[in-house]
Protein backbone atom coordinates (compact mmCIF):
# COMPACT_ATOMS: atom_id res chain seq x y z
CA UNK A 1 0.00 0.00 0.00
CA UNK A 2 1.30 3.35 -0.77
CA UNK A 3 1.26 5.78 2.03
CA UNK A 4 0.86 9.61 0.94
CA UNK A 5 -0.03 11.04 4.66
CA UNK A 6 -0.65 14.39 2.85
CA UNK A 7 -3.78 13.77 1.27
CA UNK A 8 -7.05 13.50 2.94
CA UNK A 9 -6.23 14.25 5.99
CA UNK A 10 -8.57 13.39 8.49
CA UNK A 11 -8.83 16.10 10.27
CA UNK A 12 -8.99 18.67 7.32
CA UNK A 13 -12.15 20.49 8.90
CA UNK A 14 -10.57 23.62 8.45
CA UNK A 15 -13.50 24.74 5.64
CA UNK A 16 -16.37 23.12 7.32
CA UNK A 17 -19.32 24.08 9.68
CA UNK A 18 -18.15 23.16 13.19
CA UNK A 19 -14.66 22.95 11.99
CA UNK A 20 -13.26 25.17 14.79
CA UNK A 21 -14.56 22.62 17.11
CA UNK A 22 -14.92 19.27 15.17
CA UNK A 23 -11.54 17.97 13.80
CA UNK A 24 -13.36 14.77 12.47
CA UNK A 25 -16.29 12.23 12.26
CA UNK A 26 -16.01 8.26 12.67
CA UNK A 27 -18.41 5.66 12.60
CA UNK A 28 -17.54 2.12 13.38
CA UNK A 29 -19.84 -1.21 13.01
CA UNK A 30 -18.56 -4.39 14.71
CA UNK A 31 -19.43 -7.90 12.55
CA UNK A 32 -18.69 -11.38 13.47
CA UNK A 33 -19.10 -14.50 11.13
CA UNK A 34 -21.82 -17.20 12.11
CA UNK A 35 -19.81 -20.64 13.34
CA UNK A 36 -16.75 -19.23 13.62
CA UNK A 37 -15.23 -18.41 17.66
CA UNK A 38 -14.60 -14.84 18.23
CA UNK A 39 -10.59 -13.71 17.75
CA UNK A 40 -10.07 -13.96 21.04
CA UNK A 41 -10.64 -17.52 21.40
CA UNK A 42 -10.10 -18.90 17.23
CA UNK A 43 -7.34 -20.61 16.66
CA UNK A 44 -4.68 -19.51 13.78
CA UNK A 45 -6.40 -21.51 11.15
CA UNK A 46 -10.14 -20.08 12.29
CA UNK A 47 -8.69 -16.74 11.48
CA UNK A 48 -7.12 -17.24 8.57
CA UNK A 49 -10.29 -19.03 7.05
CA UNK A 50 -12.21 -15.59 8.17
CA UNK A 51 -10.08 -13.89 6.05
CA UNK A 52 -10.43 -16.03 2.94
CA UNK A 53 -13.68 -15.58 3.15
CA UNK A 54 -13.89 -11.70 3.43
CA UNK A 55 -11.34 -11.27 1.12
CA UNK A 56 -13.50 -11.02 -2.40
CA UNK A 57 -14.57 -7.99 -0.92
CA UNK A 58 -11.42 -6.45 -2.28
CA UNK A 59 -12.26 -7.75 -6.27
CA UNK A 60 -15.33 -5.60 -6.35
CA UNK A 61 -15.08 -2.36 -7.93
CA UNK A 62 -18.79 -0.96 -7.89
CA UNK A 63 -19.22 3.04 -6.48
CA UNK A 64 -16.13 2.16 -3.93
CA UNK A 65 -12.46 0.18 -3.95
CA UNK A 66 -10.90 -1.45 -0.87
CA UNK A 67 -7.45 -2.51 -1.09
CA UNK A 68 -6.63 -5.75 0.99
CA UNK A 69 -3.52 -4.73 3.07
CA UNK A 70 -1.89 -7.73 5.20
CA UNK A 71 -0.61 -6.75 8.55
CA UNK A 72 2.02 -9.44 8.73
CA UNK A 73 3.56 -7.55 5.32
CA UNK A 74 3.65 -4.22 7.09
CA UNK A 75 6.68 -2.63 8.71
CA UNK A 76 6.40 -1.55 12.23
CA UNK A 77 6.65 2.13 10.84
CA UNK A 78 3.69 1.81 8.19
CA UNK A 79 1.69 -0.26 11.10
CA UNK A 80 1.58 2.54 13.44
CA UNK A 81 1.63 5.00 10.88
CA UNK A 82 -2.01 3.67 10.10
CA UNK A 83 -3.12 3.38 14.14
CA UNK A 84 -1.85 7.58 13.85
CA UNK A 85 -4.32 8.24 10.82
CA UNK A 86 -6.91 6.08 12.58
CA UNK A 87 -7.13 3.33 9.96
CA UNK A 88 -6.50 0.30 12.38
CA UNK A 89 -6.53 0.71 16.42
CA UNK A 90 -3.57 0.70 18.64
CA UNK A 91 -4.40 -2.97 19.67
CA UNK A 92 -4.50 -4.25 16.29
CA UNK A 93 -1.20 -2.82 14.83
CA UNK A 94 0.50 -4.52 17.70
CA UNK A 95 -1.27 -7.69 17.64
CA UNK A 96 0.29 -10.91 16.39
CA UNK A 97 -3.14 -13.11 14.90
CA UNK A 98 -3.49 -13.60 11.22
CA UNK A 99 -5.15 -10.50 10.35
CA UNK A 100 -5.24 -7.45 7.65
CA UNK A 101 -7.03 -4.37 7.03
CA UNK A 102 -9.24 -3.92 3.70
CA UNK A 103 -8.30 0.30 3.10
CA UNK A 104 -10.19 2.82 0.66
CA UNK A 105 -6.97 4.55 -1.37
CA UNK A 106 -8.80 7.58 -0.39
CA UNK A 107 -7.23 6.37 3.38
CA UNK A 108 -10.95 7.23 4.76
CA UNK A 109 -12.93 3.72 4.74
CA UNK A 110 -11.30 0.39 6.36
CA UNK A 111 -12.47 -2.67 7.37
CA UNK A 112 -10.21 -4.31 10.26
CA UNK A 113 -10.13 -8.04 9.68
CA UNK A 114 -9.82 -9.96 13.28
CA UNK A 115 -9.23 -6.96 15.60
CA UNK A 116 -11.05 -7.98 18.67
CA UNK A 117 -14.28 -8.89 16.31
CA UNK A 118 -14.05 -10.32 13.24
CA UNK A 119 -14.95 -6.81 11.12
CA UNK A 120 -14.23 -3.81 12.38
CA UNK A 121 -15.98 -1.52 9.62
CA UNK A 122 -15.14 2.23 9.57
CA UNK A 123 -15.41 5.40 7.83
CA UNK A 124 -13.59 8.35 9.57
CA UNK A 125 -14.31 12.12 7.95
CA UNK A 126 -13.12 15.49 8.59
CA UNK A 127 -15.12 17.95 10.30
CA UNK A 128 -18.81 17.16 11.65
CA UNK A 129 -20.29 14.49 9.40
CA UNK A 130 -21.11 11.93 11.21
CA UNK A 131 -24.15 11.12 8.70
CA UNK A 132 -21.68 10.38 5.57
CA UNK A 133 -19.58 8.36 8.01
CA UNK A 134 -22.76 6.00 8.36
CA UNK A 135 -23.90 5.68 4.81
CA UNK A 136 -20.31 4.50 4.20
CA UNK A 137 -20.30 1.73 6.59
CA UNK A 138 -23.65 0.91 5.40
CA UNK A 139 -22.20 0.45 2.01
CA UNK A 140 -18.99 -1.73 2.98
CA UNK A 141 -21.33 -3.42 5.77
CA UNK A 142 -24.18 -4.39 2.47
CA UNK A 143 -21.28 -5.64 0.56
CA UNK A 144 -19.71 -8.23 3.39
CA UNK A 145 -23.29 -9.77 4.40
CA UNK A 146 -23.51 -10.80 0.82
CA UNK A 147 -20.42 -13.01 1.23
CA UNK A 148 -20.95 -14.11 5.03
CA UNK A 149 -23.40 -14.52 7.16
CA UNK A 150 -23.17 -12.54 10.41
CA UNK A 151 -23.98 -13.86 13.84
CA UNK A 152 -26.82 -12.43 14.63
CA UNK A 153 -29.78 -13.05 17.01
CA UNK A 154 -33.54 -11.38 17.23
CA UNK A 155 -33.55 -9.87 20.58
CA UNK A 156 -30.04 -9.24 20.71
CA UNK A 157 -28.66 -7.99 17.38
CA UNK A 158 -25.51 -8.38 16.11
CA UNK A 159 -23.43 -11.31 18.08
CA UNK A 160 -20.28 -9.37 19.48
CA UNK A 161 -17.29 -10.54 21.63
CA UNK A 162 -17.81 -8.10 24.64
CA UNK A 163 -21.88 -7.27 25.02
CA UNK A 164 -20.77 -3.09 24.76
CA UNK A 165 -20.96 -3.74 21.10
CA UNK A 166 -23.91 -5.77 21.51
CA UNK A 167 -26.91 -4.77 19.11
CA UNK A 168 -26.17 -2.65 16.15
CA UNK A 169 -22.63 -2.78 16.68
CA UNK A 170 -22.56 0.78 15.79
CA UNK A 171 -20.26 3.40 17.24
CA UNK A 172 -20.51 7.18 16.72
CA UNK A 173 -17.35 9.26 17.64
CA UNK A 174 -16.20 13.01 16.62
CA UNK A 175 -12.90 14.14 18.15
CA UNK A 176 -13.48 17.55 19.78
CA UNK A 177 -10.83 20.51 20.53
CA UNK A 178 -12.47 21.80 23.86
CA UNK A 179 -10.15 24.14 25.54
CA UNK A 180 -12.18 26.83 26.68
CA UNK A 181 -14.37 24.26 28.30
CA UNK A 182 -11.61 22.71 30.28
CA UNK A 183 -10.44 26.65 31.00
CA UNK A 184 -13.63 28.06 32.09
CA UNK A 185 -14.02 25.20 34.36
CA UNK A 186 -17.35 24.00 31.92
CA UNK A 187 -16.05 20.16 32.14
CA UNK A 188 -18.29 19.00 35.11
CA UNK A 189 -21.28 20.12 33.20
CA UNK A 190 -20.11 18.54 30.06
CA UNK A 191 -20.07 15.19 32.27
CA UNK A 192 -23.01 15.37 33.55
CA UNK A 193 -24.43 16.18 30.22
CA UNK A 194 -23.10 12.55 28.89
CA UNK A 195 -23.60 10.70 31.78
CA UNK A 196 -27.60 11.91 31.26
CA UNK A 197 -27.22 11.01 27.37
CA UNK A 198 -25.25 7.79 27.69
CA UNK A 199 -22.06 9.63 25.62
CA UNK A 200 -18.15 8.56 26.71
CA UNK A 201 -16.06 11.08 26.81
CA UNK A 202 -12.34 9.91 26.32
CA UNK A 203 -8.85 11.25 25.85
CA UNK A 204 -6.94 11.38 22.30
CA UNK A 205 -6.30 7.60 21.45
CA UNK A 206 -9.35 6.59 22.92
CA UNK A 207 -10.69 4.11 25.90
CA UNK A 208 -8.53 4.48 28.71
CA UNK A 209 -6.31 7.08 27.24
CA UNK A 210 -5.41 10.48 29.11
CA UNK A 211 -6.32 13.75 27.43
CA UNK A 212 -3.49 15.59 25.03
CA UNK A 213 -3.92 19.39 23.53
CA UNK A 214 -7.76 19.35 24.87
CA UNK A 215 -8.88 16.52 22.33
CA UNK A 216 -11.25 14.38 23.25
CA UNK A 217 -13.24 11.85 22.08
CA UNK A 218 -16.92 11.72 22.66
CA UNK A 219 -18.92 8.61 21.56
CA UNK A 220 -22.00 6.64 21.90
CA UNK A 221 -22.13 4.25 24.84
CA UNK A 222 -25.36 2.72 24.69
CA UNK A 223 -25.32 -0.22 21.09
CA UNK A 224 -28.39 -1.51 21.65
CA UNK A 225 -32.43 -0.59 21.86
CA UNK A 226 -31.97 2.37 19.13
CA UNK A 227 -31.79 2.10 15.90
CA UNK A 228 -28.37 3.19 14.08
CA UNK A 229 -29.93 6.24 12.32
CA UNK A 230 -31.28 7.06 16.12
CA UNK A 231 -28.12 6.66 17.57
CA UNK A 232 -26.21 8.88 15.08
CA UNK A 233 -28.61 11.43 15.56
CA UNK A 234 -29.13 12.03 19.02
CA UNK A 235 -25.41 12.29 18.82
CA UNK A 236 -24.73 14.70 15.67
CA UNK A 237 -27.78 16.41 15.67
CA UNK A 238 -29.04 16.69 19.62
CA UNK A 239 -26.10 16.21 21.80
CA UNK A 240 -22.84 17.98 19.67
CA UNK A 241 -24.46 21.33 18.62
CA UNK A 242 -25.11 22.14 22.19
CA UNK A 243 -21.51 21.28 23.06
CA UNK A 244 -20.17 23.30 20.19
CA UNK A 245 -21.84 25.96 21.42
CA UNK A 246 -20.74 25.84 24.70
CA UNK A 247 -17.37 25.66 23.35
CA UNK A 248 -17.65 28.68 21.29
CA UNK A 249 -19.22 31.20 24.05
CA UNK A 250 -16.75 30.07 26.50
CA UNK A 251 -13.70 31.36 23.92
CA UNK A 252 -16.17 34.52 23.32
CA UNK A 253 -16.01 34.27 27.00
CA UNK A 254 -12.05 33.94 27.70
CA UNK A 255 -11.58 36.79 25.06
CA UNK A 256 -13.49 39.09 26.75
CA UNK A 257 -11.79 38.52 30.25
CA UNK A 258 -8.71 36.94 29.76
CA UNK A 259 -7.22 38.54 26.94
CA UNK A 260 -3.98 39.52 28.11
CA UNK A 261 -3.97 35.50 29.27
CA UNK A 262 -5.11 34.05 26.73
CA UNK A 263 -2.58 35.80 24.42
CA UNK A 264 0.28 34.79 26.76
CA UNK A 265 -0.18 31.07 26.54
CA UNK A 266 -0.73 30.82 22.39
CA UNK A 267 2.13 33.08 21.55
CA UNK A 268 4.22 31.32 24.41
CA UNK A 269 3.26 28.34 22.67
CA UNK A 270 4.02 29.72 18.95
CA UNK A 271 7.10 30.68 20.12
CA UNK A 272 8.21 27.14 21.03
CA UNK A 273 6.83 25.63 18.05
CA UNK A 274 8.99 28.13 16.01
CA UNK A 275 11.87 28.43 17.54
CA UNK A 276 12.60 24.67 19.54
CA UNK A 277 15.20 22.89 18.02
CA UNK A 278 13.97 19.23 20.41
CA UNK A 279 10.55 19.00 20.76
CA UNK A 280 9.24 15.76 22.92
CA UNK A 281 5.78 14.90 21.58
CA UNK A 282 3.47 15.73 24.47
CA UNK A 283 5.04 19.20 24.32
CA UNK A 284 4.28 19.40 21.34
CA UNK A 285 0.74 18.27 21.18
CA UNK A 286 0.25 20.38 23.87
CA UNK A 287 1.64 23.70 21.60
CA UNK A 288 -0.21 22.90 18.67
CA UNK A 289 -3.46 23.01 20.80
CA UNK A 290 -2.76 26.54 22.15
CA UNK A 291 -2.10 27.19 18.63
CA UNK A 292 -4.97 25.84 17.01
CA UNK A 293 -7.07 27.62 19.85
CA UNK A 294 -5.53 31.16 18.99
CA UNK A 295 -5.65 30.27 15.07
CA UNK A 296 -9.24 29.78 16.05
CA UNK A 297 -9.96 32.89 17.47
CA UNK A 298 -7.79 34.84 15.15
CA UNK A 299 -5.15 35.68 17.63
CA UNK A 300 -2.84 34.49 14.97
CA UNK A 301 -3.45 35.19 11.58
CA UNK A 302 -0.70 33.58 9.31
CA UNK A 303 -1.61 30.36 9.86
CA UNK A 304 -4.67 27.82 8.55
CA UNK A 305 -6.27 25.61 11.12
CA UNK A 306 -5.86 22.64 9.03
CA UNK A 307 -2.18 23.02 9.22
CA UNK A 308 -2.25 22.78 13.02
CA UNK A 309 -4.97 19.64 12.01
CA UNK A 310 -2.31 17.97 9.57
CA UNK A 311 0.56 18.37 12.53
CA UNK A 312 -1.28 16.65 15.06
CA UNK A 313 -0.93 13.18 13.04
CA UNK A 314 2.49 14.46 10.61
CA UNK A 315 4.24 14.74 14.49
CA UNK A 316 3.05 11.25 15.61
CA UNK A 317 6.55 9.13 15.88
CA UNK A 318 5.28 6.65 13.28
CA UNK A 319 5.16 9.28 10.77
CA UNK A 320 8.23 11.08 11.83
CA UNK A 321 10.16 7.64 10.85
CA UNK A 322 8.23 6.97 7.36
CA UNK A 323 9.15 10.63 6.57
CA UNK A 324 12.81 10.64 7.56
CA UNK A 325 12.81 7.16 5.86
CA UNK A 326 15.30 6.18 9.10
CA UNK A 327 15.40 4.33 12.19
CA UNK A 328 15.26 7.05 14.42
CA UNK A 329 15.94 7.62 18.37
CA UNK A 330 13.69 9.10 20.34
CA UNK A 331 16.66 12.08 20.80
CA UNK A 332 16.73 12.35 16.97
CA UNK A 333 12.76 11.98 16.59
CA UNK A 334 12.64 15.59 18.87
CA UNK A 335 14.84 16.76 16.91
CA UNK A 336 12.99 15.89 13.62
CA UNK A 337 9.78 16.95 14.88
CA UNK A 338 10.96 20.46 15.58
CA UNK A 339 12.18 20.66 12.25
CA UNK A 340 9.18 19.79 11.11
CA UNK A 341 6.93 22.23 13.07
CA UNK A 342 9.35 24.97 11.80
CA UNK A 343 9.35 23.53 8.15
CA UNK A 344 5.06 24.04 8.19
CA UNK A 345 5.13 27.04 10.48
CA UNK A 346 7.44 29.12 7.88
CA UNK A 347 5.48 27.43 4.36
CA UNK B 1 -4.12 -31.81 21.70
CA UNK B 2 -6.87 -33.58 23.47
CA UNK B 3 -9.52 -32.19 24.48
CA UNK B 4 -11.72 -32.30 28.15
CA UNK B 5 -14.96 -35.06 27.62
CA UNK B 6 -16.80 -32.02 28.95
CA UNK B 7 -15.89 -28.93 27.32
CA UNK B 8 -13.40 -28.03 24.76
CA UNK B 9 -10.43 -26.91 26.72
CA UNK B 10 -7.08 -28.49 26.65
CA UNK B 11 -7.19 -31.99 29.12
CA UNK B 12 -4.59 -32.02 31.55
CA UNK B 13 -5.67 -35.31 33.11
CA UNK B 14 -6.13 -38.61 31.37
CA UNK B 15 -7.01 -41.91 32.88
CA UNK B 16 -7.22 -45.07 30.62
CA UNK B 17 -8.95 -48.63 32.04
CA UNK B 18 -9.74 -51.75 30.25
CA UNK B 19 -12.41 -53.80 31.57
CA UNK B 20 -14.31 -57.01 29.73
CA UNK B 21 -12.40 -56.13 26.66
CA UNK B 22 -13.66 -52.89 26.32
CA UNK B 23 -11.09 -49.13 26.93
CA UNK B 24 -12.81 -46.65 28.23
CA UNK B 25 -10.47 -42.79 27.79
CA UNK B 26 -11.45 -40.39 30.83
CA UNK B 27 -9.80 -36.63 30.03
CA UNK B 28 -10.02 -33.45 32.04
CA UNK B 29 -9.29 -30.31 31.75
CA UNK B 30 -8.40 -28.28 34.81
CA UNK B 31 -11.36 -27.61 35.84
CA UNK B 32 -13.40 -30.67 35.50
CA UNK B 33 -10.31 -32.39 37.08
CA UNK B 34 -10.84 -30.28 40.66
CA UNK B 35 -14.33 -30.62 40.29
CA UNK B 36 -13.46 -34.37 40.26
CA UNK B 37 -11.56 -34.62 43.03
CA UNK B 38 -8.50 -34.80 41.33
CA UNK B 39 -5.55 -33.15 43.68
CA UNK B 40 -3.84 -31.02 41.21
CA UNK B 41 -0.70 -29.34 43.33
CA UNK B 42 2.19 -27.50 42.50
CA UNK B 43 4.54 -30.37 41.52
CA UNK B 44 1.70 -31.52 39.01
CA UNK B 45 -1.37 -34.13 39.47
CA UNK B 46 -1.63 -36.58 42.15
CA UNK B 47 -4.33 -39.39 41.72
CA UNK B 48 -7.03 -39.83 44.28
CA UNK B 49 -10.00 -41.13 42.48
CA UNK B 50 -13.65 -40.67 43.41
CA UNK B 51 -16.41 -43.26 43.18
CA UNK B 52 -18.28 -41.44 40.41
CA UNK B 53 -14.62 -41.40 38.67
CA UNK B 54 -13.93 -45.06 38.85
CA UNK B 55 -17.75 -45.82 37.57
CA UNK B 56 -17.25 -43.14 34.92
CA UNK B 57 -20.91 -41.11 35.88
CA UNK B 58 -18.82 -38.27 36.52
CA UNK B 59 -21.57 -35.24 35.84
CA UNK B 60 -20.41 -31.65 35.94
CA UNK B 61 -21.79 -28.75 37.41
CA UNK B 62 -19.60 -25.83 35.57
CA UNK B 63 -21.37 -24.80 32.54
CA UNK B 64 -19.21 -24.72 29.64
CA UNK B 65 -20.52 -23.33 25.94
CA UNK B 66 -20.74 -26.43 23.98
CA UNK B 67 -19.29 -24.22 20.44
CA UNK B 68 -16.02 -22.81 22.17
CA UNK B 69 -15.50 -24.31 25.64
CA UNK B 70 -15.70 -21.27 27.78
CA UNK B 71 -16.79 -20.72 31.12
CA UNK B 72 -18.29 -18.45 32.55
CA UNK B 73 -15.68 -17.66 34.53
CA UNK B 74 -13.49 -16.80 31.57
CA UNK B 75 -16.13 -14.14 30.68
CA UNK B 76 -15.86 -12.27 34.12
CA UNK B 77 -12.13 -12.25 33.81
CA UNK B 78 -11.69 -11.08 30.04
CA UNK B 79 -15.19 -9.12 29.62
CA UNK B 80 -15.06 -11.21 25.99
CA UNK B 81 -17.25 -13.65 25.41
CA UNK B 82 -15.77 -16.42 23.33
CA UNK B 83 -18.23 -17.63 20.25
CA UNK B 84 -21.59 -16.22 19.11
CA UNK B 85 -22.96 -19.72 20.80
CA UNK B 86 -21.62 -17.96 24.05
CA UNK B 87 -24.67 -15.80 23.56
CA UNK B 88 -27.33 -19.12 23.90
CA UNK B 89 -25.31 -20.83 26.16
CA UNK B 90 -25.20 -18.41 29.29
CA UNK B 91 -28.25 -16.13 28.10
CA UNK B 92 -29.94 -16.34 31.39
CA UNK B 93 -27.03 -15.15 33.13
CA UNK B 94 -25.56 -12.33 30.32
CA UNK B 95 -28.91 -10.57 30.16
CA UNK B 96 -28.96 -9.14 33.02
CA UNK B 97 -25.44 -8.10 32.14
CA UNK B 98 -26.37 -6.37 29.30
CA UNK B 99 -29.11 -4.20 30.53
CA UNK B 100 -26.93 -2.96 33.28
CA UNK B 101 -24.35 -2.16 29.81
CA UNK B 102 -26.79 -0.94 27.67
CA UNK B 103 -29.21 1.21 29.40
CA UNK B 104 -31.64 -0.95 30.53
CA UNK B 105 -32.26 -1.98 26.57
CA UNK B 106 -32.44 -5.96 25.97
CA UNK B 107 -34.19 -5.85 22.48
CA UNK B 108 -32.63 -4.95 19.53
CA UNK B 109 -34.18 -2.64 17.35
CA UNK B 110 -31.71 -1.92 14.46
CA UNK B 111 -31.16 -3.38 11.27
CA UNK B 112 -31.04 -7.38 10.22
CA UNK B 113 -28.93 -9.00 8.16
CA UNK B 114 -29.59 -9.77 4.73
CA UNK B 115 -29.24 -13.58 4.00
CA UNK B 116 -29.61 -14.67 0.20
CA UNK B 117 -26.87 -15.23 -1.61
CA UNK B 118 -25.01 -17.93 -2.76
CA UNK B 119 -21.52 -16.69 -0.98
CA UNK B 120 -23.76 -17.61 2.38
CA UNK B 121 -23.90 -21.06 1.25
CA UNK B 122 -19.95 -20.91 0.61
CA UNK B 123 -19.47 -19.71 3.89
CA UNK B 124 -21.86 -22.43 5.89
CA UNK B 125 -20.19 -25.01 3.77
CA UNK B 126 -16.74 -24.05 4.41
CA UNK B 127 -17.65 -23.54 8.63
CA UNK B 128 -19.00 -27.45 7.97
CA UNK B 129 -16.02 -28.91 6.18
CA UNK B 130 -13.77 -27.10 9.34
CA UNK B 131 -16.23 -28.87 11.93
CA UNK B 132 -15.13 -32.09 9.49
CA UNK B 133 -11.57 -31.86 9.01
CA UNK B 134 -11.46 -30.75 12.88
CA UNK B 135 -13.12 -34.34 13.61
CA UNK B 136 -11.15 -35.98 11.35
CA UNK B 137 -7.83 -34.81 12.62
CA UNK B 138 -8.94 -35.73 16.26
CA UNK B 139 -9.94 -39.35 15.27
CA UNK B 140 -6.63 -39.40 13.38
CA UNK B 141 -8.52 -40.54 10.19
CA UNK B 142 -5.81 -38.71 8.38
CA UNK B 143 -7.06 -39.65 4.71
CA UNK B 144 -10.60 -37.94 5.59
CA UNK B 145 -8.53 -35.08 6.55
CA UNK B 146 -6.73 -34.32 3.03
CA UNK B 147 -9.76 -34.78 1.39
CA UNK B 148 -11.53 -32.11 3.19
CA UNK B 149 -8.57 -30.12 2.67
CA UNK B 150 -8.66 -30.04 -0.71
CA UNK B 151 -11.94 -29.37 -1.09
CA UNK B 152 -11.10 -26.33 1.41
CA UNK B 153 -8.65 -25.31 -1.23
CA UNK B 154 -11.25 -26.00 -4.65
CA UNK B 155 -13.85 -23.51 -2.66
CA UNK B 156 -11.06 -20.68 -2.06
CA UNK B 157 -9.84 -21.53 -5.24
CA UNK B 158 -12.97 -20.32 -6.69
CA UNK B 159 -13.01 -17.41 -5.02
CA UNK B 160 -9.76 -16.28 -6.42
CA UNK B 161 -10.93 -16.84 -10.04
CA UNK B 162 -14.76 -14.92 -9.47
CA UNK B 163 -15.46 -10.99 -8.52
CA UNK B 164 -18.32 -10.14 -6.64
Amino acid sequence: MHFDPNINCPYASGTTAFGDVVLSSRARLARNLEGFPFVNSASVGDCEEVELLLAPACNCDDDFTLVWVDLHKLSKVERAMCAERHLISTNFADADNPRGVMVGPELARSIMINEEDHLRIQSIKPGLDLLNAHNDVMAMDQRMEKLVAYAFDEQLGFLTACPTNVGTGARFSVMMHLPALRITKGFRQLYNACEGMSIAIRGYHGEGSETIADLYQLSNQVTLGYNEEDLRSMLEDEFLPTVIENERNARMKIIEKYGAKLDDRVFRAQGILENATILPLDEAMDCLGRVRLGVSLERITNLEINTINQLFIDIQNGHLQWRYDGNLSEAELQEKRATLVKEKFAA
Amino acid sequence: MTTCDYCKRPAIYHDTRVSNGITKTVSLCEDHAKEAGIDIGPDGISISLTPEMMGFTFTPSISTCPDCGMALADYKEKALLGCPECYVTFKEQLIPVIANLQEKHTQHVGRSPRRASADIDRHIAIRRLLSDLERAVTQEAYEEAADIRDTLRDLHQKDDDSAL
